[in-house]
């Protein structure tokens, strides 16, 4: 189930940076750093996004609240790289950028198989979780 | 009513907030972590009330606050106005929602069926008195599913509407930035149906409860039955500067739909969703939703009434002024009441 196509579209690519393990994705990042020239930080910065959500008896969209995340934007030679990430870590963030500004120049097989990897723990750790759910169905019985 | 700037008190005033912060003693990084890591709920209702979601900061309020939960909330909203905002999101949709806990009261035999999820709902209420006694409690491990449930479960509501037992209002598309923001516009009345549903989304839990109690007990016009309740995740959806929309990650989201049966031969439905956990919460301003459209002027169930007193900072603000100098508007009434006493008493 975890076969995927060895090149990662960009927003597969980017869920899945966002939800990588924080320690990997920053050990990645620096070995990918030498690789951008002229690095340019447009933003480092926490901030919030609103989060709206759609009332399932009119279907009116509203502002369920605000999300504080992390923000990365980086300007290098040739190319840009971004990071958003929910919750405040600005290193996560800037990593994130950083592989993504890599990978607009060419997914290198060092980041495929980090995101083959990193993508098959998620849903590893997603379906561990369903199956913990699932043990909870019920078929109630009424007399 | 009639305020007066004071002066004097420097010393006893700080001397109190010394006092006060010495009872919590020190904080650090290792409390705030045990906090967020045994206290969930708790977080995750200050977040809601704070309309902020980040785990770490609602403990450190707690932390701060020794617990004081208005106080925890206010810290919070004061700290997310030092915060540029960066971005809307997209809409959180149903049926994107990563499902962890589903279930309805009306209906047995619900599409994609009941899950009961994480909950005490049918367990008994012990305490654990053994603890104190040196012993620590241990869960028992959950036997998973050797099959994992799916992911996404489909919206009830959408079903009931199909089926005509519920009304299917023509919606309107607006833009994530269009969308009325509490944050940035008053609230005004007869209310937009966004900023309903924003306020009840940061109402103070307590106040809903007891207000949505009110109208459960009687003091409405529908008896709500839950016709669905869910606890899951939310992705946050947000844009790359190329185009690209992609999630930064999850958030815990509750909402409750209530129902019950309306004049028109049809079913009606109130509806309310916040940050976090919290089930009394959504259950309660879903029954006040539900009420709200006959209500009459001055019930509890009223929106303006419902609205304006379950907002937490500004509830327990104006509770809380009450403790400060009136000395002024007290003189005043005193002289008031010896003015009288003096007039009665025959030359």
């Amino acid at each position: 189930m975890f076969d995927r196509p060895t090149e990662f579209d960009h927003a597969t690519l980017l869920d899945v940076l966002a939800r990588a393990d924080v320690a990997r994705l920053t050990a990645l990042a620096e070995t990918l750093l030498p690789q951008l020239q002229d690095v340019e930080v447009l933003h480092s910065r926490t901030g919030l996004v609103m989060l709206p959500m759609r009332d399932t008896v009119k279907g009116t969209d509203f502002h369920l609240g605000e999300v504080l995340v992390a923000e990365a934007h980086l300007r290098a030679k040739g190319c840009e790289g971004y990071g958003m990430v929910v919750g405040r870590n600005l290193e996560q963030a800037m990593a994130m950028a950083v592989v993504d500004a890599v990978a607009s120049l060419g997914q290198s097989p060092e980041i495929q198989a980090f995101l083959a990897a990193e993508s098959a723990e998620i849903t590893a750790r997603d379906t561990a979780r369903l199956c913990e759910v699932e043990a909870t169905r019920v078929d109630m019985e009424t007399f | 009513m009639a305020y007066v700037a004071t002066r004097g008190g420097a010393r006893a005033i700080d001397q109190s907030e010394r006092l006060y912060r010495a009872e919590l003693g020190q904080i650090d990084a290792t409390r705030v972590t045990t906090l967020r890591q045994s206290l969930p709920n708790l977080i995750d209702r200050v977040m809601g009330e704070a309309s902020l979601y980040e785990p770490d900061l609602a403990a450190l309020a707690l932390a701060q606050t020794g617990g004081d939960l208005y106080e925890a909330v206010l810290l919070l909203r004061a700290w997310r106005t030092t915060q540029p905002r960066l971005a809307i999101a997209a809409p959180v949709l149903q049926e994107d929602l990563i499902t962890h806990r589903r279930i309805s009261a009306a209906f047995k035999d619900i599409p994609g069926g009941q899950i009961l999820g994480p909950t005490l709902d049918y367990a008994h209420r012990l305490l654990a008195t053994d603890v104190l006694q040196g012993r620590p409690y241990t869960p028992t491990p959950v036997e998973p599913a050797a099959t994992p449930a799916p992911a996404h479960q489909p919206s009830l509501a959408a079903w009931q509407k199909a089926q005509g037992l519920v009304a299917d209002p023509l919606r309107e598309d607006v833009a994530p930035d269009a969308i009325p923001d509490l944050t940035r516009e008053p609230l005004l009345f007869p209310a937009k149906r966004a900023h309903t549903l924003q306020s009840l989304a940061r109402a103070d839990t307590g106040g809903m409860l007891a207000l949505g109690y009110a109208a459960m007990r009687g003091y409405g016009n529908a008896h709500p039955t839950v016709n669905e309740l869910r606890l899951a995740e939310a992705e946050v959806r947000v844009t790359h500067p190329s185009g690209t929309v992609f999630s930064a990650g999850r958030v815990k989201v509750s909402q409750a739909e209530v129902t019950s049966k309306g004049k028109s031969g049809q079913l009606n439905l109130g509806f309310c969703a916040t940050l976090g956990w919290n089930e009394v919460k959504v259950i309660s301003g879903a029954t006040l939703d539900l009420n709200a459209a006959a209500a009459p002027k001055g019930s509890p169930v009223e929106e303006e009434f419902f609205l304006y007193h379950t907002e937490p900072v500004e509830a327990s603000g104006f509770c809380i002024h009450f403790k400060l100098p009136h000395y002024v508007t007290f003189q005043s009434a005193l002289d008031a009441l010896r003015g009288a006493k003096t007039a009665e008493v025959p030359a």
